[in-house]
C-alpha cells in the first residue's frame, strides 16, 4: 500500500522541493502550510509520517504536538525539518521524543534514506 | 611693659590661643598671621610689631617691605629696618649666630626651624627694650616659627585632603561609567549574539530551497541535463556549500560567545574520523592534485565530541588544502603519549609570517598575501578551531616557516581511554 505523508512546511519553495521529491519516489503526498491546518488533518486523516517544520504561522511546530498529545490523537513518525541549528532545538525535538531532527538546508539523499528507515 | 605674668604662663596660653587658630578651618593665611601677631602685641605694651618671611633674608625682607608683603601690627619704623638690611654683618649675625638681635629700641628675632631661616619678627618699642622682654620674645619667636610651619602643613594637608577627596569623587563617578558601559556592552553582545543565530536561521530557509533543487537536477532524478548545465549545477553546489560554510561559522561563534556550545564526547576512533573528513575534502585536494598521507592504521580510542572533532579536522585540514599550491604534501600525525593525543596537521604551502601567529587565532583575521587575496572566508574558522579544541581541554598552537609550510599541533590531555 502506498504510504501517506504529510508536509508542513510554511515555505513554498521549500515546499514544492519536499513535495516534487517525496511524490517522485512514490508517495502519497498532503500539504500544509500552518500548524492549525496540520492540526485539523493530523485529527481527520491518518498518515505513515509527518515531515514537520517548527516556525510555522498560526501554530508552530512544538505547539502542534503537545496539543495533539494532550487530546491523545495517535501520532504518526514524525521527522523535524527545521532552520533551527541550534543544540537547545535539538534537545527541545529530543522532550518531545523525536530523534530525527534534520536541520536546513538538507542534503536530500539524507533526506530521502531518513523518510524511507522511517517508514520502515 | 610686660605684662605681668609668669613667662610659662604667657607662652602656653600663646601656643593653645594659636592653636585654636590653626584649628579653625575658616581661617585665611593672612587672618591667620595677622591674629598671630596681635596675639602677640596683645603681650607687650607700647610697641608694633612685624613678621616677615623670607628666606634670603635681606633681599627678601626689602622686597617683602616694598610690595607690601609684610604683616604688621602697627607701624613698625622702616626705616630701622632698612637700616638692619643694609647692614650685611647685622643680618650674617641674626641667621649663624644669635636668636635675636637688638638695633636701637628695634629686636630683631628669627623665624627658624632646625637652622633653617624663614624669616623675622620686629618688635619696636617706644621705651628701651629689657633683658626679660628680648628673652621672652625670642621665645615667642621659636613658638611662633612652630606654629607657622604647623599652619603652613596644615593648609597644604587640608589641600591635599580635599584633591584626594576629589580623586576619589572622581574615581566613583569613572567607576560608575564603566559599569554602565560594561553593562550596555554585555547587553549589546547578547543582542549580536542573539542577531548572529537569527540571521544563520534565517539564511537557511532560501538556501534549502538552492541547495535542494540544484542537487535534485544533480541527481538526475528527473532526467539527464547536458555537460553544460551539469556544470553550472555544480557550481551553484560548490558556492552554496561556501555560503552554508560561513552561515554555520557565524551560528558557531555565536555559539561559543554565548557559552552555548555543546560538549557531548562519545568514544571514538581518530584514525576513522580522519579518514572521513578526508574522504569529505576528496573534491578539493584532488582538484589541485595535493597529497594527504596518514597513517590510519594509527589504533587508540578517545573520548571526544564527534561532530566538534570532526569540524576541527576540517577546518585545519581545508584551511591547509587552501594554502598549499598544487601537487603539494599534507601530512597527519598522531601520537600517544601516555593518556594524552597529539595531532600534527602539516602541510608544505606558503607558510605564515611569525609575527602573525599570535594574531592567527583571533577572530576576523585575514592575512594578506597573494594567495590569500580570493580565499573568501569569514576570518572565523581558526578561531572556532580553537574553541573547540578548549572544549576538549586541549591546546592548539602553530610552527611555520614562510614558503616551507605550516604545522598545526594540538594537544589533547587524558583524552585516550
Amino acid at each position: 500500500m502506498t504510504k501517506k505523508i504529510l508536509i508542513v512546511e510554511d515555505n513554498e519553495l521549500n515546499m514544492k522541493l519536499f513535495f516534487d521529491i517525496l511524490t517522485y519516489q512514490n508517495f502519497e503526498v498532503e500539504k500544509s502550510f500552518d500548524g492549525l491546518d496540520a492540526y485539523n488533518k493530523l485529527k481527520e486523516n491518518k498518515y505513515d509520517l509527518v515531515i514537520l517544520d517548527i516556525q510555522l504561522p498560526k501554530l508552530d511546530g512544538f505547539s502542534l504536538i503537545e496539543k495533539l498529545k494532550y487530546e491523545n490523537i495517535i501520532l504518526p513518525s514524525i521527522i523535524v525539518v527545521s532552520a533551527c541549528a541550534m543544540d537547545s532545538d535539538k534537545q527541545k525535538a529530543k522532550d518531545y521524543g523525536i530523534f530525527d531532527y534534520l536541520t536546513k538546508p538538507i542534503d536530500i539523499n539524507n533526506f530521502i534514506k531518513t523518510v524511507k528507515e522511517k517508514l520502515g | 611693659m610686660f605684662y605681668n605674668k609668669s613667662m610659662g604662663e604667657i607662652l602656653v596660653n600663646s601656643l593653645n590661643l594659636i592653636d585654636d587658630i590653626i584649628n579653625d578651618t575658616k581661617v585665611s593665611q593672612l587672618d591667620f598671621y595677622r591674629s598671630v601677631l596681635s596675639l602677640i602685641s596683645s603681650l607687650y605694651k607700647n610697641t608694633s610689631l612685624g613678621i616677615f618671611f623670607c628666606e634670603n633674608l635681606n633681599v627678601i625682607l626689602k622686597a617683602a617691605i616694598n610690595s607690601g608683603k609684610i604683616v604688621k601690627n602697627y607701624d613698625i619704623d622702616s626705616k630701622i629696618v632698612y637700616d638692619f638690611i643694609e647692614n650685611p654683618d647685622k643680618i650674617r649675625e641674626l641667621k649663624t649666630k644669635k636668636d635675636e638681635f637688638l638695633y636701637s629700641n628695634t629686636l630683631f628675632a628669627k623665624l627658624s626651624i632646625k637652622q633653617s631661616v624663614f624669616g623675622v619678627m620686629v618688635l619696636s618699642a617706644d621705651d628701651m627694650i629689657t633683658p626679660e622682654i628680648k628673652a621672652s620674645f625670642s621665645a615667642l619667636s621659636q613658638i611662633v616659627s612652630y606654629k607657622i610651619k604647623d599652619y603652613e602643613l596644615n593648609e597644604v594637608f587640608k589641600i591635599q585632603l580635599k584633591a584626594i577627596q576629589e580623586a576619589m569623587i572622581e574615581k566613583q563617578e569613572a567607576l560608575e561609567i564603566i559599569k554602565k558601559q560594561h553593562k550596555k556592552l554585555q547587553e549589546l553582545d547578547k543582542t549580536k549574539n542573539l542577531f548572529l543565530a537569527n540571521i544563520s536561521h534565517e539564511l537557511r530557509t532560501p538556501l534549502n530551497a538552492i541547495i535542494g533543487f540544484s542537487q535534485a537536477l544533480d541527481s538526475k532524478i528527473f532526467g539527464d541535463l547536458n555537460s553544460k548545465q551539469a556544470e553550472y549545477i555544480k557550481d551553484i553546489q560548490i558556492s552554496s556549500l561556501h555560503l552554508l560554510g560561513m552561515i554555520n561559522e557565524i551560528l558557531d561563534i555565536s555559539k561559543l560567545e554565548a557559552h552555548a556550545m555543546k560538549f557531548s564526547p562519545v568514544e571514538l576512533n581518530p584514525s576513522q574520523t580522519i579518514q572521513e573528513v578526508v574522504n569529505i575534502l576528496e573534491p578539493l585536494y584532488k582538484n589541485k592534485d595535493i597529497e594527504i598521507v596518514f597513517d590510519s592504521k594509527f589504533e587508540c580510542k578517545i573520548l571526544a565530541d564527534y561532530q566538534k572533532f570532526q569540524q576541527i579536522l576540517y577546518n585545519l585540514l581545508s584551511n591547509a588544502i587552501k594554502f598549499t599550491p598544487e601537487k603539494g604534501k599534507i601530512e597527519i600525525a598522531q601520537l600517544q603519549k601516555d593518556k594524552n593525543y597529539i595531532l600534527k596537521i602539516k602541510d608544505n604551502g606558503i607558510g605564515i609570517d611569525k609575527k602573525f601567529h599570535n594574531k592567527i587565532f583571533k577572530k576576523f583575521v585575514h592575512l594578506n598575501n597573494v594567495y590569500t587575496k580570493n580565499q573568501n572566508s569569514t576570518g572565523l574558522g581558526l578561531t572556532i578551531t580553537k574553541e573547540l579544541v578548549k572544549l576538549h581541554k586541549g591546546k592548539i598552537y602553530l610552527e611555520s616557516e614562510i614558503n616551507k609550510g605550516t604545522t598545526f599541533t594540538m594537544e589533547f590531555k587524558n583524552i585516550i581511554l
